[in-house]
């Protein structure tokens, strides 16, 4: 099964069909037209971290309009704006004449998520009922509510296999983002239609008929706003094209007249056409050192390779988020049989709410957790010891607020200075990063680069995950992912945001 | 934790306030003070305290955690106790013999709920039900009575305190301590409040559920075989100790999500549970108006201390955070295999 | 064209996750007659409209009382006071409903919206529920000695007329009663908007909040009907019994948990499975039956539902790790 070469879009193949979007664009996006979607300078921020900026575009109806952006771009949280889930902290989003959304979101506008909006325990028709209620008749909705269900699953997506009474739960995921997207399609209403990452689970066929209902809903005067990372999909379908950096949108362009290239370049990455790592050999020559860890993977092609790292090496697992870095970490963290790793393990998590802190203790109690058994002494804890280590790293890392403050009272980054620490405060040799660094401010970042660095120096192993590819700049090497495969590895100076980018958009040769 | 200026006020110090309120007034509607109120009150909460302090551990090992089958583990403990102490006679060895039935019992749950991944409620269900079992086939035609050695000790109050008050109070400062000093103490409570962070900190999961439930089992079966011995052994003899067990556990400041034990409380939630029945017999409310009372107490003190589910209900904080729920939710079931 | 494709799927495909379902209440449907079956070969007089009423009024307040059990679990929560709440309803069917018939129906309609509240309480102070109900039997158990202190009290006539009706085509009379209580039970959960919200809210509360439904409301709505079935329970109980007792039933609280989970239920929420539920109810039930006839003693039961619970549960994870 080798997902990179199930879609064949037909924009490459195809020349001649440039000159139908462009005659749609200026069919449709006459100035006269009022655009359905108006996001005026809009910004929202999360905490410390600024999602967007000031956005400011335009959707219009009949028009399919698609984001990019690599990770922490922007483009969940304004796809969150525009569906009504969340407020804007200023600026303004009017769509179709509303300019606050109600209970349920703006009227007209649905969207097709990627994950987490079907209920398991469900059938199909059920979760369909859930959603679209308003345009189903109450009286024998069963019947209704089935119905329609079918005839949408037949009309996008005709060869599939799904019965309206199907649990949800017995889907496969493919089947399962289907519902999803005419779950988001059953609405009388409907004018804007939002699809995030649509194609990340459907197959070939799957693809291409989805696409193929988006130019319909298009020639009936919807609009589509289409997320996507499969860049030949966005050129293919879209007629325009926004890309996002850093929660603004850097350009915008019209899709018939823009390369894969050239979305490239706009988000930031390097024109250069990467070799897909060939194997090992090159890797395990850089380091006498001992190895001390060993995963074993594939390449994008379908070779096998491994991940190896060195006693004493920093190396960095990048790429688009959510393709199989985690995957690696745990697979670490709880020491399958197929990987070979160091006795001694210390994880960092991403998620501090959730996997880091202790929210009832404070910082000193927090930061010595997982030293506590080495430090004891025949299970009694040596306080004294403790707090040694507890000065020793609130001193080195200037945790603000002290030993005694508590965990929750902390600014997110003194907390994931306190979840740092006590990994690196144990005796574990090898330290697993889970994308740590979100949402912490610079002057913190910095400190903790330093630290992970000088503690490398000392011996330890590290495996960093990143979902923000400056960071990997301080590994010795990094691995980049595609699709849980391996789709290049960079070294030293090779490790650049550019590169990073390229190999992340990596697909199989042959596709 | 209340903060009062620079001083906080520990978490226990309201059920031994409101137990305090309960005896004044009982000082006052029955217009003597005096021992006698107190002595009685330390008569009969060793054994509550001691039960309590086995369900405190198990609800500070975090949100879904319960033993439910303390009340019939409490009466097997008993009727055990004294059939091998009768048939033996040895009092020694019949409490050895409620412990290595407590132990039995909380087997049953541990292995439930790491191996069959049963959740801990039904789980102990399960247990509760086998141990009444067993229970009501040793009390038919049981008979035996207690070793009067002991029954003495458990009666004996010199200068009107109770001395298996005192044991179980030294006892209740062991727990504290081991809490506070060990290892496993703030493993455990490391586990109880965050239960993905504790073990990405490295605590054993397995480790400790198994010391937790274990404990829980044998202090409820040794309270047990105590109580049957002070009194008689009995097939409903541990009936009120789930309920009671449960509620001074959280009125004693114990967080019902886990993460923070508060072994003194219960000794506040059980004196305080102890003098109510006390005061309201006195004014003569009935049984019926007691349990109104303690129930409504119970909801009153859930109310004002909310807290985060039990049974792994997929409750998001936000929107935001339901995504991102989704892909946490695999790993946590991981764990248990 | 498109519709009569449809159909075709319909009709001769089941739908997937259907059978995995379903088997669970299956089996225990098959247990349940073979359990009937050794019942009948060492007793034949149960062979009768009698001798099946006399076998199977014990189990309609159980049967009724695990459907309530069941609706609680499917919105992923355990109710840990059913046992008392239906004692408690004995009560008062056994005095004042028979004495004061108003004060009788506000009384009942009231515990009913005591269960709504608290659901209330469960969903805003995200309270454990089993820790809420826990709490709560304690009031229903005061409540209910409150009412009668001693067992007592008398069923009033109307349901003393309904102990002793004997239903046409020899059919028995507690058969007609549960089968009508599962058949709503089933019809709320299963085929109603209502029941879709509520099996949301156990499943995946965030595509209820998607939908724009109130978790708030939802739980409520579902404790209250929780709380209904509660009452039809103790009003069952009261006409098997004859008169009102609190603590006649602890043993609900465990035991309606057993049979929602033979029926096929789960805790993590969701699913509703009103039948299986009947099937599990009826199976423990006989269980005493059978127990009695193989003169084994009854205590022994608590330990055989106890064993079935952790077999069962054991069975089914050793069948999903085959599967999957």
């Amino acid at each position: 099964m080798c997902p990179r070469q199930r879609w064949r879009g037909p924009f490459l193949q195809n020349g001649d069909i440039a000159v139908v979007l462009t005659k749609t664009i200026s069919k449709t996006n006459t100035a006269a037209r009022e655009p359905l979607v108006q996001v005026r300078r809009v910004v929202k921020t999360y905490g410390p971290t600024k999602a967007l900026s000031g956005v400011t575009l335009d959707v219009h109806a009949g028009e399919v309009f698609g984001v990019v952006g690599h990770n922490g771009a922007g483009k969940s949280t304004l796809m969150r704006v525009l569906s009504g889930l969340d407020g804007v902290d200023s600026g303004s989003v009017q769509i179709g004449g509303a300019t606050r959304p109600s209970g349920r979101g703006f009227p007209g506008v649905r969207m097709a998520y990627q994950e987490g909006s079907l209920a398991q325990e469900l059938t199909v028709y059920e979760n369909i009922y859930l959603s679209s209620k308003n345009w189903i008749a109450d009286r024998r909705w069963h019947g209704a509510a089935s119905r329609r269900a079918a005839a949408r699953l037949d009309e996008i997506f005709p060869d599939h296999a799904i019965k309206p009474a199907d649990y949800v739960d017995d889907l496969t995921l493919a089947d399962r983002q289907m519902v999803e997207i005419s779950r988001a399609t059953i609405a009388d209403d409907l004018s804007v239609l939002i699809l995030d990452e649509p194609t990340e689970s459907l197959s070939g066929s799957a693809v291409d008929h989805l696409y193929d209902y988006v130019r319909k809903l298009r020639s009936s005067n919807h609009a589509i706003i289409l997320v996507s990372h499969r860049l030949k999909e966005i050129l293919s379908v879209c007629d325009r094209v926004v890309v996002m950096k850093d929660g603004a949108v850097v350009s915008t362009h019209a899709a018939a007249s823009v390369t894969e290239q050239d979305l490239f370049l706009a988000m930031g990455g390097e024109v250069v056409i990467e070799k897909p790592v060939q194997g090992t050999s090159q890797a395990a020559t850089d380091s006498a050192r001992p190895i001390s860890i060993k995963v074993p993977m594939a390449t994008v092609d379908g070779a096998a390779t491994q991940i190896v790292a060195h006693k004493g090496e920093v190396i960095g697992l990048a790429g688009i988020a959510g393709q199989g870095q985690e995957k690696v970490l745990d697979r670490l963290w709880r020491r399958n049989g197929d990987v070979q790793v160091s006795a001694a393990l210390a994880y960092v998590p991403g998620d501090r709410q959730r996997s880091g802190i202790l929210p009832i203790w404070d910082v000193a109690r927090n930061l010595t957790i997982t030293a506590l058994p080495s430090l004891g002494k025949n299970g009694i804890r040596q306080v004294d010891k403790e707090n040694a280590l507890v000065t020793k790293w609130v001193d080195q890392l200037k945790i603000r607020g002290g030993s005694s403050a508590a965990i929750t009272g902390l600014s997110g980054g003194n907390q994931q200075k306190v979840i740092v620490a006590r990994a690196f405060a144990s005796d574990a040799d090898t330290i697993l990063l889970d994308d740590p660094f979100r949402g912490v401010d610079v002057h913190t970042k910095v400190e903790l680069y330093q630290l992970i660095k000088s503690e490398a120096r000392k011996g330890r192993t590290i495996v960093w995950y990143s979902s923000e590819n400056s960071e990997m700049q301080h590994c010795d090497r990094a691995y980049v992912l595609r699709a849980d495969r391996i789709a290049g590895e960079l070294h030293g100076t090779d490790i650049t945001d550019e590169r990073i980018i390229s190999l992340s958009f990596v697909e199989a040769r042959g596709s | 934790m209340i903060k009062l200026g620079n001083h906080a006020i520990p978490p226990w110090t309201w059920s031994f306030l409101s137990a305090v309120i309960v005896l004044v007034l009982t000082y006052m509607v029955s217009g003597r003070g005096g021992m006698q109120t107190i002595t009685l009150a330390f008569t009969v909460a060793p054994y509550l305290v001691l039960v309590g302090l086995g369900q405190m551990l198990v609800m500070s090992a975090g949100p879904g955690n319960i033993d439910v089958s303390v009340a019939k583990v409490f009466s097997l403990g008993g009727l055990v106790a004294i059939a091998v102490g009768d048939v033996t006679g040895s009092w020694v060895l019949g409490l050895g013999a409620a412990v290595g039935a407590g132990l039995a019992m909380a087997s049953i749950s541990i292995i439930a709920i790491l191996y069959v991944r049963i959740p801990p409620i039904v789980a102990t269900l399960a247990t509760s039900l086998i141990a009444s079992a067993i229970s009501l086939t040793l009390a038919k035609g049981f008979q035996g009575s207690a070793d009067p050695l002991l029954k003495g000790f458990l009666s004996w109050a010199p200068f009107g305190i109770p001395a298996f008050a005192i044991v179980v109070l030294i006892f209740t400062i062991l727990v504290s301590m081991t809490l506070k000093w060990t290892t496993w103490g703030s493993q455990m409570l490391a586990f109880g409040q965050a239960r993905r962070a504790a073990e990405y900190a490295g605590v054993s999961a397995k480790k400790t559920m198994v010391i937790v439930y274990l404990t829980c089992g044998v202090l409820a079966a040794l309270a047990g075989a105590l109580r049957a011995s002070f009194s008689a052994p009995n097939v409903e003899l541990g009936n009120d100790y789930l309920l009671d067990s449960i509620a001074v556990v959280v009125i004693g400041g114990t967080l019902m999500t886990g993460g923070r034990a508060v072994p003194a409380g219960v000794w506040g939630g059980a004196l305080f549970f102890i003098l109510l029945d006390g005061l309201l017999n006195l004014i003569g409310w009935s049984f019926a108006g007691q349990n109104v009372l303690k129930g409504f107490l119970v909801l009153a003190v859930l109310f004002l201390a909310g807290g985060a589910p039990i049974l792994r209900r997929r409750v998001p904080s936000s929107v935001t955070d339901a995504a991102k729920g989704e892909e946490n939710a695999e790993p946590e079931i991981k764990t248990l295999t | 064209m498109v519709s009569t494709a449809i159909l075709e799927k319909f009709r001769f495909n089941l739908p997937k996750g259907l059978a995995r379902r379903v088997l669970p209440g299956f089996l225990t449907l098959i247990a349940m007659v073979m359990i009937l079956l050794i019942c009948g070969a060492m007793q034949p007089r149960i062979w009768s409209q009698n001798g099946l009423t006399l076998i199977m009024s014990p189990i309609v307040a159980l049967a009724i009382a695990s459907m309530a059990q069941m609706v609680m679990m499917s919105i992923g929560d355990i109710d840990l006071g059913i046992g008392f709440f239906v004692g408690m309803i004995t009560t008062i069917v056994a005095t004042l409903l028979r004495e004061t018939p108003i004060l009788g129906v506000l009384a009942l309609a009231g515990s009913v919206l005591a269960y709504a509240l608290l659901g209330a309480l469960v969903q805003l102070r995200s309270v454990p529920s089993l820790i809420a109900t826990l709490g709560a039997s304690f009031v229903w158990l005061g409540m209910g000695l409150f009412v009668l202190p001693v067992p007592g009290g008398s069923a009033p006539d109307w349901l003393f007329a309904y102990a002793f009706w004997q239903p046409p085509l020899s059919i028995p009379a507690p058969l007609v009663t549960m089968v009508v209580a599962t058949a709503l039970t089933w019809f709320v959960t299963r085929r109603t908007a209502l029941g879709v919200r509520f099996r949301s809210l156990g499943s995946n509360p965030v595509a209820l909040m998607r939908s724009g439904g109130s978790l708030v409301v939802t739980r409520m709505l579902a404790y209250g009907t929780v709380g209904l079935l509660g009452v039809l329970a103790g009003i069952t109980l009261t006409a098997e019994i004859g008169g009102g007792d609190v603590n006649a039933v602890p043993g609900y609280t465990l035991t309606t948990v057993a049979a929602v989970i033979l029926g096929g239920g789960m805790f993590t929420g969701g699913r509703a499975v009103a039948w299986g539920t009947l099937a599990g109810a009826v199976t423990l039930g006989l269980l005493t039956v059978l127990l009695t006839l193989l003169s084994l003693s009854s205590n022994l039961q608590p330990a055989v539902q106890g064993f079935i619970v952790i077999g069962v549960l054991a069975g089914r994870l050793v069948v999903e790790r085959m599967t999957r």
